[in-house]
């Protein structure tokens, strides 16, 4: 893919914002947000070294939306041109697996799919991961090289800009001003900057090598205790599914406005009590336990056999954000354990 | 599908029977003509207050109106059955797969139900009984609280206990008053030879404790996994596929169902709870 080179980020950023809204990452105790962007305001450009706490969903599925008007259906809401700079190979890919839910072959989510379309991607490399973030047992890496319009590669005395889509191809041809020719050594640095991320995550997850695949490990835990005995440290705060990327559970509500009605669309939580009970008081996911385990098992298998990609991206968010201490790794080593241990115990037996 | 698929179809009451104690029938029109297939199921709004699922009763063949059996079992079915004819409701959908019929065509189809399941039994009903002459034999099993809880009254102890190639079995959880029938839930009027096990389907549709023993009893008696249709139900809200609310296993229930066959889902925890 092409790619160019910037010695200061700034007049890129302007430059996009000149042309539609732009969301950027800003430090907030140990963690990035995304803030609106303000060229005039003399912000700081920060660089994040890893994923933002926000989960790109925020931008294409609101918290909370208007979903239907009637008796008289109202005029769609216009969605503007936006950019996102500081996105994550980890963002990306759950950007993959909520593409496959709202924009599918016979249903599209109008409201998604307008926003997904006027959303423009900066990605950037991680260099530095959180202490949480298992993205390489989950198949990814602390950079992207496909799904975003431009990337940005920190290296010494710059950023070196690839290109990755059309969109971001316009972009770079009409500001050709912004870019200079790419230094000698850049892209040997960004490699080496790269593999060394990537050594640092498999170090940091070293206790996380499995000789199966992570599916094996979840479809295998029906009658595991793990999950009621982690419940036990769960205080549902239901942060975990909020705050999770890929997470897109949603429930319709009713209004009545003045001269209106309205069907509003908000998230909702596979973690809450009554969130699968029925009129006449059945309810599969009654027990704690068996909420977490429904989660796991729809991140990890049910998503996978139904889309072909894991619904889990590794971006380890919901460890950090858990008021409890319910923390995905741990419950992930512990099935894995109890597998290897139903398996030792198989070959015995044959022996 | 409309382009914005939370949008309702603007709609309206025009006609509510009393079916039992708890269960009434709310007679719907649709603006424009609006077609299901039996067993497929629509989601009802009452404008400002909710939305629930619901399985047509009528037959998909009269496209002028459909039939909706409710009973008052919780917050929106309650305001439901307190509205009166000309209350303007919301319909989406259809969603779901409804009955395979033509997978029914040369079979006895065996048809267990028990309370309000009669409802989505009664549009599947009514459509094999068009076409009865396309299968071997059409054996109703249903089963109500008492006499007073059964739905459908006058068609279900009259006209279709005559149509030729139907019979059908009624009993009850508890007698009173001058019932005959048989007393005991619906288990106990299911027979091994009630209909040609090597070739024939059983559906059932009922409270999920019923739809348990039921299939258990069925499987006792021979049928295979594949041969038992169940119309799931499961919370819901959006009615295709997107909210997660009725997830069995890998199955979205409002769009790989509500009909499961029982091979389809037996390997998952807890469906009948
Ligand atoms: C595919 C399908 C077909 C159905 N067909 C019929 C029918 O023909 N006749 C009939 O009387 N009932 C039918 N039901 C059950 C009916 O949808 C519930 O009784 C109804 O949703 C209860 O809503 P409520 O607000 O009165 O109850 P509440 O208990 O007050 O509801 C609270 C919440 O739970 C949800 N919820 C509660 N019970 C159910 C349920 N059983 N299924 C899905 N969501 C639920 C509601 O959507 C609501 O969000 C069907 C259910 C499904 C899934
Ligand atoms: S489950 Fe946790 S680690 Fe996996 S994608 Fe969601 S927030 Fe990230
Ligand atoms: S009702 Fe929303 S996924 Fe089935």
């Amino acid at each position: 893919m092409e790619t160019v080179f910037t010695t200061d980020l700034k007049p890129l950023l302007d430059a996009v914002s000149q042309q539609m809204e732009l969301y950027i990452p800003k430090k907030s105790g140990e963690f990035y947000v995304f803030i609106k962007y303000d060229p005039a305001s003399g912000q700081t450009i920060e660089f994040n070294n890893i994923r933002a706490c926000t989960p790109l969903k925020d931008f294409l599925f609101p918290v909370r939306e208007l979903a239907a008007v009637f008796p008289e259906a109202a005029e769609a809401e216009e969605v503007k041109p936006f950019a996102v700079f500081g996105l994550k190979d980890c963002d990306l890919r759950a950007l993959d697996v909520l593409d496959k839910v709202f924009i599918e072959k016979d249903f599209r989510d109008p409201f998604y799919v307008k926003r997904r379309e006027n959303m423009f991607i900066i990605a950037s490399d991680c260099f530095e991961p959180a202490g949480s973030c298992f993205c390489n047992v989950m198949d990814g890496k602390p950079f992207a090289d496909k799904g975003f319009d431009l990337n940005i590669s920190q290296v010494e005395g710059g950023f070196i800009v690839e290109i990755g889509s059309e969109k971001g191809d316009e972009f770079v041809k009409k500001h050709s001003n912004i870019f200079k020719n790419l230094p000698e050594n850049a892209l040997d640095e960004r490699k080496k900057n790269r593999t060394e991320t990537k050594k640092q995550l498999a170090e940091q997850n070293a206790e996380m090598k499995f000789d199966c695949p992570v599916r094996e490990i979840f479809d295998s835990s029906e009658d595991s205790e793990v999950y009621d005995i982690e419940a036990k440290t769960c205080v549902e705060c239901q942060a975990c599914t909020r705050i999770c990327p890929t997470c897109h559970c949603f429930y319709l509500y009713d209004t009545k406005q003045k001269d209106y009605f309205s069907k509003m669309k908000m998230w909702d939580s596979c973690m809450r009590q009554a969130y699968a009970a029925v009129a006449g008081g059945a309810n599969p996911n009654k027990i704690l336990g068996d909420r977490i385990k429904h989660r796991l098992m729809h991140k990890f298998v049910y998503f996978l056999d139904r889309y072909g990609i894991n619904m889990c991206v590794g971006c380890g968010r919901c460890v950090d954000a858990e008021a409890g201490e319910v923390d995905i790794r741990e419950i992930m080593k512990k099935l894995y354990q109890e597998l290897k241990d139903r398996d030792s115990k198989l070959t015995k037996v044959s022996k | 599908m409309s382009e914005n698929p939370y949008q309702p179809i603007d709609s309206e009451i025009i006609d509510i029977i009393d079916e039992s104690p708890t269960i009434k029938t709310f007679v719907v029109v649709t603006n424009g003509p609006f077609k299901f297939e039996t067993g497929q199921f629509v989601e009802l709004t009452l404008p400002g207050e909710g939305e629930a699922p619901f399985t047509p009763s009528s037959s998909p063949n009269d496209t002028e109106k459909m039939e909706i059996s409710i009973m008052n079992a919780g917050r929106v079915t309650n305001l439901l059955h307190k509205c009166g004819k000309g209350q303007k409701v919301g319909i989406r959908g259809p969603f779901g797969n409804g009955y395979p019929i033509e997978d029914f065509v040369g079979k006895d189809v065996y048809i267990v139900g028990g309370g309000v399941g009669l409802a989505p039994i009664r549009s599947l009903f009514l459509t094999l009984v068009e076409r009865a002459k396309d299968f071997k034999s059409i054996v109703c099993r249903y089963g109500a609280r008492t006499p007073e809880d059964f739905i459908y009254k006058k068609t279900l102890h009259g006209k279709w206990q005559k149509i030729d190639g139907v019979d059908i079995k009624l009993t009850v959880d508890k007698a009173n008053g001058d019932w005959k029938g048989n007393v005991g839930v619906v288990t106990t009027i299911l027979k091994g030879d009630d209909v040609n096990i090597k070739n024939a389907v059983a559906v059932v549709c009922g409270p999920p404790i019923m739809m348990k023993f039921a299939t258990l009893k069925l499987l006792e008696f021979g049928f295979a996994d594949e041969q038992i249709y169940l119309s799931m139900e499961k919370n819901m809200s959006c009615g295709f596929g997107k909210c997660g609310h009725c997830m069995i296993g890998k199955y979205y229930v409002c769009k790989d169902g509500p009909v499961f066959t029982y091979d389809q889902i037996k390997k998952y925890p807890k469906i009948w709870d």
